[in-house]
């Protein structure tokens, strides 16, 4: 009888547990409408090619908690500006480090295969420091060069997103060191020579990768990466 | 012991009376279905709310896409159709928007039937708007100087708009793959001016409301697809858009199901707007942008198609029915504060249901209001018909305004002041998506609310405001 008694005064615990488990999911952020909502303050003529810039930087200057931050950035694909399902996993991928050259591992959100090749190959990541509502952190960014100075620079980008004149424009983008920011690099760490293996054992990061990467940009047919390509070069 | 086991048995049954309520909720709606006289399964789309016959009652116009447009008319207890004439049922041009409006200015609703038999871009035969002399129905587009302007691409809504507030209604017509078309009589010829109100864009149209939005004339909301919305501020009778200003252009997700509703009961009207398998919007207006104040489940992806804000209880709190189409409908009430609260259904839930249309109406006069769902587009289904289960203590208020003309003043807004809301409602000019509500101002009273005044802006933005002692009865107020 003492054993029943006990079972039901945790019944109601385990209700009102489950009631408030519940008001929490419901009171969430939805991080993806927000930017579906935004859509066309980020891109105010509608073009978001390669535009994965102008998402890091209407992200950044949100008054927002670094978890917010970390967050939305998993739901657009840095190379092609393309919004990505809430629900997508991401790519375990290697990018060499802007000041080092060491390799760091991490996770990338994409909206195709050839944008994690693209990612790969083009960028580099950095270290970059930012005030958010719950204090400073650290984390790495992914970056390109400047692409302001390019004279073929690509027709299909909105340059006046990117560039004031030869710079970098700091009302539209993210500058950090005279490298432009294109995106967060996730849950980052120094590669192992485990990391790797696992990075080129992948069928996407591994074979397919090799194979995009070492064909002539003329020969590349798959759409929004091509862009970036002639932005990132 | 035993005392000991019981008592911790009432504070769980306490416990689960205050977590699973909705359990205990008895069905929000009767089924009334079978008052429908004559209810094959057919594809139906748009519902109009209009006196089709001059009785002064008014009637459901139920458009039908390769089957009869209905005129049901409320008799003995049923709804009966109650015209069969060619110009008007025509089962071949395939109906799918409605909306009725006093175009000639002699008190009579015009009817305008949008047909559509492709897609989208160009299509085979043109609109009809169906005028009636008494006697017999006829089509204003069919008489010869009234073909110049034809409209022959495919459309959705319609909404009707007393551009200038003189009482001479235009139609706004929401095309799809062409240019929108605003059709008015100019010199006693029914002319499309479009071009000169700014409003000939090109878009995928859907839905339109129009109403006291952001001025003090009519102004214009038309959630598209595949492109932005328009909010077009009325500037002395001419338009501009100014969606991106007012933060409602929503480019990536694509409209359906709109309606206008007082969502904070502060005296003026906001904007609910559905969205096709994207989020759907409560914006309301607030330090001049329109804020999304929609929260889950209100904003939760749907197969939305109609959307209709009522006082469907007479609590005096709107609900919103949100109808879906291959999926299971919605209830909501706005509840103080712009809260939305999901209510349970069971009756009207129609998990099966292939919803493409709804509108309100006392149709029986009983202070109670109608919802009337008709259904089609890829399965055919007969109409529903449903009714709240009204607290017989509930009070109602209707205001029926009608402009100097006599017509429905549509587009006009009333507004309920009390010592615990002042609710704004819009005489419907076309909402919900394809469709047109009653056009009428139904308000339940709410509990212990007294000092009741009605205020109605008219479409030329003046006001008069007047006093109710009286409940459960029928204002008619005529625009001097």
């Amino acid at each position: 009888m003492k054993l029943l008694l006990n079972f039901l005064k945790l019944i109601p615990i385990f209700l009102l547990t489950l009631t408030l488990s519940n008001i929490s999911i419901s009171a969430e952020k939805n991080y993806y409408k927000d930017l579906v909502t935004d859509w066309s303050r980020i891109f105010p003529d509608n073009n978001r090619n390669a535009a994965g810039p102008k998402f890091f930087k209407y992200i950044i200057d949100k008054d927002i908690t670094y978890n917010d931050f970390v967050e939305y950035n998993k739901l657009y694909c840095a190379v092609s500006g393309s919004l990505i399902d809430p629900n997508s996993t991401a790519e375990f991928v290697n990018i060499s480090e802007e000041k080092t050259g060491k390799q760091i591992c991490g996770n990338y959100y994409r909206c195709c295969v050839p944008c994690s090749c693209d990612l790969m190959k083009y960028t580099t990541v950095q270290k970059m420091k930012h005030k958010f509502k719950d204090g400073l952190k650290e984390f790495y960014v992914l970056t390109i060069n400047n692409p302001c100075t390019k004279k073929d620079f690509p027709e299909r980008v909105t340059k006046k997103y990117f560039c004031d004149g030869s710079n970098i424009s700091k009302d539209q983008v993210y500058n950090l060191d005279g490298r432009m920011v294109i995106g967060l690099f996730h849950n980052t760490k120094p590669c192992n020579d485990n990391d790797i293996k696992i990075v080129k054992a992948h069928p996407v990061t591994g074979e397919y990768c090799d194979i995009r990467n070492n064909t002539p940009l003329e020969k590349l047919q798959a759409g929004m990466g091509d862009i970036f390509i002639k932005l990132a070069r | 012991m035993q005392f000991k086991v019981i008592k911790n048995l009432k504070k769980i049954i306490f416990l689960l009376l205050l977590i699973f309520p909705n359990k205990l909720y008895a069905s929000f709606f009767e089924d009334l279905t079978s008052q429908i006289v004559e209810n094959p399964k057919r594809l139906s789309y748009g519902v109009s709310v209009t006196d089709v016959n001059k009785d002064g009652n008014f009637d459901f116009v139920v458009t039908g896409f390769g089957y009869l447009n209905l005129a049901l008319s409320y008799k003995d207890g049923k709804l009966i159709n109650i015209v069969n004439e060619n110009i008007f049922s025509d089962e071949f041009r395939r109906t799918i928007g409605v909306a009725a409006c006093d175009i000639d200015k002699d008190g009579y609703e015009e009817i305008y039937f949008l047909n559509t038999d492709t897609y989208s871009g160009t299509k085979k035969y043109s609109d009809r708007l169906i005028d009636f002399d008494g006697n017999k129905f006829l089509d204003l587009f069919e008489v010869e100087k009234n073909k110049k302007d034809l409209n022959l691409t495919a459309g959705r809504s319609v909404a009707c708009v007393d551009r200038k507030g003189d009482g001479t209604y235009g139609v706004y017509v929401a095309n799809y793959g062409g240019p929108t078309r605003f059709y008015e009589y100019s010199d006693d010829v029914i002319v499309d001016k479009s071009v000169q109100l700014n409003l000939a864009k090109v878009t995928g149209g859907r839905a339109v409301v129009a109403g006291h939005i952001i001025s003090n004339k009519m102004d214009i909301f038309a959630a598209n697809e595949r492109g932005a919305n328009f909010l077009y501020k009325n500037n002395n009778g001419k338009f501009l858009d100014v969606a991106y200003e007012f933060r409602v252009e929503d480019v990536l997700q694509n409209g359906r199901g709109t309606a206008l509703s007082d969502i904070y009961y502060r005296g003026r009207l906001d904007i609910l707007n559905g969205n096709w398998g994207g989020f759907h919007r409560a914006y309301v207006l607030k330090d001049k942008i329109f804020k999304d104040i929609a929260k889950p489940t209100f904003d939760v992806p749907t197969r939305i198609r109609t959307i209709i804000s009522a006082d469907l209880d007479n609590d005096g709190y709107d609900e919103v029915f949100m109808n879906n189409i291959g999926e299971p409908n919605k209830l909501f009430k706005i509840l103080d504060n712009g809260v939305l609260e999901q209510l349970p259904l069971d009756i009207g839930l129609e998990p099966d249901g292939y919803g493409t249309g709804a509108a309100v109406a006392d149709i029986d006069n009983d202070g109670i209001l109608e919802l009337l769902v008709s259904h089609g587009e890829s399965r055919d289904q007969p109409l529903s018909l449903y009714k709240a289960k009204v607290d017989p203590n509930h009070k109602y208020l209707r205001v029926k305004p009608l402009n100097k003309y006599g017509a429905p003043a549509r587009g006009a807004t009333v507004t309920l002041i009390s010592n615990l809301r002042k609710h704004s409602k819009t005489i419907d000019a076309g909402s919900g998506y394809l469709c047109q509500m009653e056009p009428v101002a139904h308000y339940g009273i709410r509990k212990n609310e007294k000092n009741i005044r009605v205020q109605i802006k008219w479409t030329n933005g003046k006001t008069k405001t007047i006093s109710v002692k009286d409940f459960n009865k029928t204002i008619t107020l005529r625009q001097k």
